[in-house]
C-alpha cells in the first residue's frame, strides 16, 4: 500500500537527555521570579513536597527523577542565580570563540538558550562557518526577525535561529544595526533568509545588503512607513499613517484627504522621502 | 513569420486552488511555467504588532487566527513559549491532555487538506469523507471547549478545565471507527491510477532544497529529512510516547501525500497511549493572576500539522511582551513553491499548492 515510504525509527538521541535536565533546572525555580525573593530554600521545599502529590503511577518516569535535581541546585545558588539565565554549555559558542574571538559582543543565555551577538564586518564567513563545519552543521535557518530599540543608538538588532538538523542544537545569532545601515544578507548562506529579510525590510525598514530582491513582502508595494517600529501608531486617524505612494511614478505620494467630497479620497503630493521602491 | 513570447498569467488572489487569497504572477512559456511569484498579505493583519498591545493572556486569542485550521497546534505553541519564558512547570495532566488536543488537531487538519488537495485534482468524493470524520473531531473539540474553529483551548500554565465527563471515551470510539475510515480514502487515492499520474513526480524537491528553504513539516519529511520538532527537541510530553516519524523518498506530490496519511496513523497512536496513561491531578499549575515574565527572550518551536511553528519573545519584564513574532511554517514553506514548479505545467500548479498545505492566515499574518 505504501511502497516508497520508509518509516524511520528515531531513536532518543542525546540531545533529547540534555533538554530534559535544562527544564528541571528551570522547574525547581519556577515560582521564583513570579513569587518573591522571601526566602528561596523555604519557598522551593513545600513546591517540591507538593510536586510528588500530584503525579498518578502511571508515568512516574519522567516527573521524579526530576524533582531530586531541582532542589539541590537551588539552595547551593539560592540568592542569585537564576536558572533561567544560567549559562549552558555551547560547542557552537565554543567554536566561535575559538576563531572568530574579536567578533563577538555578546553572549546571553536564557531558558538554555545561547545568544550570540556578532559584529556586522565578517557575519557573513561566521554564517557560513557554522554552517559548513562538520562538528557543528548549522544547516536550518529557523528563522530572521529583527526587534526595535529606539532609546539606543543601533536601534535594531536583527536576530537569526538557527538549527543543526544532524546535531539538534540551536543557536541564536543577533547584529546591531543602526538606522540606515545595511547589514549583509543570509540569503547568499541559507536561500530561506530572502523572504525572511523581505518581511524584515518590509516591517522594520533594514535593508539587506547584496539581498536579490528587496522589496516588501506583506504590505503592498505602495505602502508609506514600516509598521512594527515601535514610533509606528497601533491606530489612529486616517489621516495619521494612511498615506499610499504611487509606485508607478515613484514620484507621488498619495495621502487620505478628509477635506474633500464626503470625506473619502486621495490628495496627490510631492514625495519627499525619496524612497524608491525597493 | 512565427515568433514565441512568455507570457505572465495571474493566478488568484481569487482562485479556489489557492485555499486563501495567495496570488502567484505565472511566467509562462507556452504552458510551461518558467518561473513563479508569490504574491502574499492580502490576509496580513499585523498580528505581530497587535500582540505588542495585549497582555500575554489576551494574545492566545489572536494565536487562534494565524492557522485557522490547526488552532490548537498555535495554542500549545504560544502557551509554550510563555511558560518558558517564566520557567514553569505544568502538571502532567494538563501536558497529556495538551497532548491528545494537538494530534486530533494534527488529524482533523490533514483530513481538510486531504479533502481540499483531492478536490483540486478532481476526486470530489473523498471531500466528503474527509469531513464527515473532521466533523467527528470537531465535535469533541466543541464538547472540550465550546468552539469548533478558534478554540482559544489552553491557558498559560495548563489548560482551563479538567476534561468533561464521557469525552475520553467518545475519543476513544473515534479511534476504533477511525482506521478504517483511513482506509477508504487510501483505497480511493494511494493505488489510484489517476492520483499517481497527477502526483507522481510532480512538483519534486531535493533534499538540499529542502533544507536550505527551510521547509519544515511533512515538506520536509516528503524530500527524506528527518526532522520533526516531537522527536528533536520535544515538548509539553511528547518524549513520553513511541511514535515513529515518516519520511518520504523522492520529495514529490505523493510523497507529502504519504507523508501526512501516515501521520495520522502515527497521531491515532500517540493519542492512545495518552489516553491509556491519563495522569490523575491538576490541569494548571499556579500561575500568578498578573503575567509578567522576567526580562528575557525565547525561541519556542512546536510541530503543527504544517512544521515547525516557532514563536519568539522579547520579554521586557511587563505584563506586554515587548516583541512578539510567529515563525510561520506556512509562510516558509511557499518559499519553496517556484523551485517545485519550475519546468512544470499549469495544472501541476494546483497539485503543489495543495501538496504544501499552505494556509493564508498562517503565511501573512
Amino acid at each position: 500500500m505504501r511502497p516508497r515510504l520508509l518509516v524511520k525509527k528515531s531513536a532518543s538521541d542525546g540531545r533529547n537527555g540534555q533538554t530534559v535536565t535544562d527544564e528541571n533546572d528551570i522547574k525547581g525555580e519556577g515560582p521564583a521570579p513570579p513569587g518573591d525573593a522571601s526566602g528561596t530554600p523555604p519557598a522551593t521545599a513545600p513546591e517540591q513536597s507538593a510536586a510528588p502529590k500530584t503525579p498518578p503511577p502511571a508515568t512516574p518516569a519522567a516527573p521524579k527523577p526530576a524533582a531530586p535535581a531541582a532542589p539541590s541546585s537551588p539552595p547551593a545558588a539560592a540568592p542569585k542565580a537564576n536558572p533561567l539565565t544560567a549559562p549552558v554549555p555551547s560547542a557552537a559558542l565554543d567554536r566561535i570563540r575559538e576563531k572568530f574571538s574579536d567578533q563577538v559582543i555578546e553572549v546571553t543565555y536564557y531558558a538554555s538558550e545561547v545568544t550570540v551577538k556578532l559584529k556586522q564586518e565578517r557575519a557573513e564567513e561566521i554564517w557560513r562557518f557554522l554552517r559548513d563545519d562538520p562538528g557543528l552543521r548549522f544547516d536550518y535557518l529557523s528563522n530572521v526577525t529583527a526587534v526595535h530599540w529606539p532609546e539606543r543608538p543601533k536601534p535594531f538588532e536583527v536576530v537569526y535561529h538557527l538549527f543543526s538538523i544532524s546535531t539538534r542544537q540551536r543557536l541564536n545569532l543577533k547584529l546591531d544595526c543602526g538606522e540606515g545601515e545595511q547589514p549583509p544578507t543570509a540569503s547568499r548562506v541559507w536561500p530561506t533568509a530572502n523572504w525572511h529579510e523581505r518581511e524584515v525590510f518590509d516591517l522594520f525598514g533594514i535593508r539587506f545588503h547584496g539581498h536579490p530582491d528587496m522589496t516588501r513582502i506583506l504590505m503592498t508595494d505602495e505602502w508609506v512607513g514600516h509598521p512594527l517600529r515601535k514610533d509606528y501608531p497601533l491606530e489612529g486617524k486616517p489621516e495619521d499613517h494612511m498615506q499610499l505612494r504611487d509606485v508607478t511614478t515613484a514620484e507621488h505620494v498619495y495621502t487620505y484627504d478628509k477635506s474633500s467630497i464626503k470625506g473619502f479620497g486621495w490628495k496627490k503630493e510631492v514625495e519627499k522621502t525619496g524612497e524608491g521602491r525597493g | 513569420m512565427f515568433r514565441t513570447e512568455e507570457m505572465d498569467i495571474n493566478m488568484g488572489p481569487q482562485h479556489p486552488s489557492t485555499h486563501g487569497v495567495l496570488r502567484l504572477i505565472l511566467n509562462l512559456d507556452g504552458e510551461e511555467i518558467a518561473d513563479v511569484r508569490p504574491v502574499i498579505g492580502y490576509l496580513h493583519r499585523g498580528v505581530e504588532k497587535l500582540s505588542e498591545h495585549r497582555t500575554y493572556a489576551m494574545i492566545e486569542p489572536l494565536t487562534d487566527r494565524l492557522d485557522y485550521v490547526a488552532a490548537i497546534s498555535e495554542n500549545l505553541g504560544y502557551c509554550g513559549a510563555v511558560e518558558k519564558l517564566m520557567g514553569l512547570q505544568i502538571p502532567p495532566r494538563a501536558q497529556s491532555i495538551r497532548v491528545i488536543l494537538a494530534e486530533l488537531q494534527r488529524i482533523a487538519s490533514h483530513l481538510l487538506w486531504l479533502g481540499t488537495h483531492a478536490l483540486d485534482l478532481g476526486a470530489m468524493t473523498v471531500f466528503f469523507y474527509t469531513f464527515r470524520e473532521r466533523e467527528l473531531i470537531l465535535d469533541l473539540f466543541e464538547q472540550f471547549c465550546g468552539a469548533r474553529l478558534t478554540y482559544n483551548s489552553m491557558r498559560i500554565g495548563g489548560l482551563l478545565e479538567d476534561l468533561p465527563p464521557g469525552w475520553t471515551d467518545r475519543v476513544r470510539h473515534f479511534l476504533t471507527i477511525f482506521p478504517s475510515r483511513q482506509k477508504e480514502y487510501e483505497d480511493l487515492l494511494t493505488v489510484n491510477r489517476i492520483w499517481l499520474g497527477r502526483t507522481q513526480g510532480v512538483g519534486i524537491l531535493s533534499r538540499e532544497d529542502a533544507v536550505a528553504l527551510g521547509t519544515s513539516g511533512p515538506t520536509l519529511r516528503g524530500s527524506g529529512v528527518d526532522y520533526d520538532v516531537r522527536k528533536a527537541q520535544p515538548y509539553s510530553s511528547y518524549d513520553q510516547f513511541d511514535f515513529d516519524v515518516p519520511v518520504g523518498k523522492s520529495g514529490d506530490t505523493y510523497d507529502r501525500y504519504l507523508v501526512r496519511m501516515e501521520e495520522m496513523r502515527q497521531s491515532c497512536r500517540i493519542i492512545r497511549q495518552a489516553l491509556d496513561r491519563l495522569p490523575a491531578g491538576e490541569v494548571r499549575a499556579k500561575v500568578p493572576k498578573y503575567i509578567k515574565p522576567p526580562a528575557g527572550e525565547v525561541y519556542h518551536v512546536v510541530e503543527s500539522p504544517r512544521g515547525e511553528q516557532g514563536f519568539y519573545i522579547v520579554s521586557k519584564g511587563s505584563e506586554m511582551p515587548y516583541r512578539m513574532r510567529f515563525r510561520a511554517p506556512s509562510f516558509v514553506n511557499l518559499q519553496a513553491l517556484p523551485t517545485m514548479c519550475r519546468g512544470r505545467l499549469i495544472a501541476d500548479v494546483v497539485a503543489i499548492i495543495g501538496s504544501i498545505d499552505i494556509v493564508l492566515g498562517d503565511v501573512d499574518r
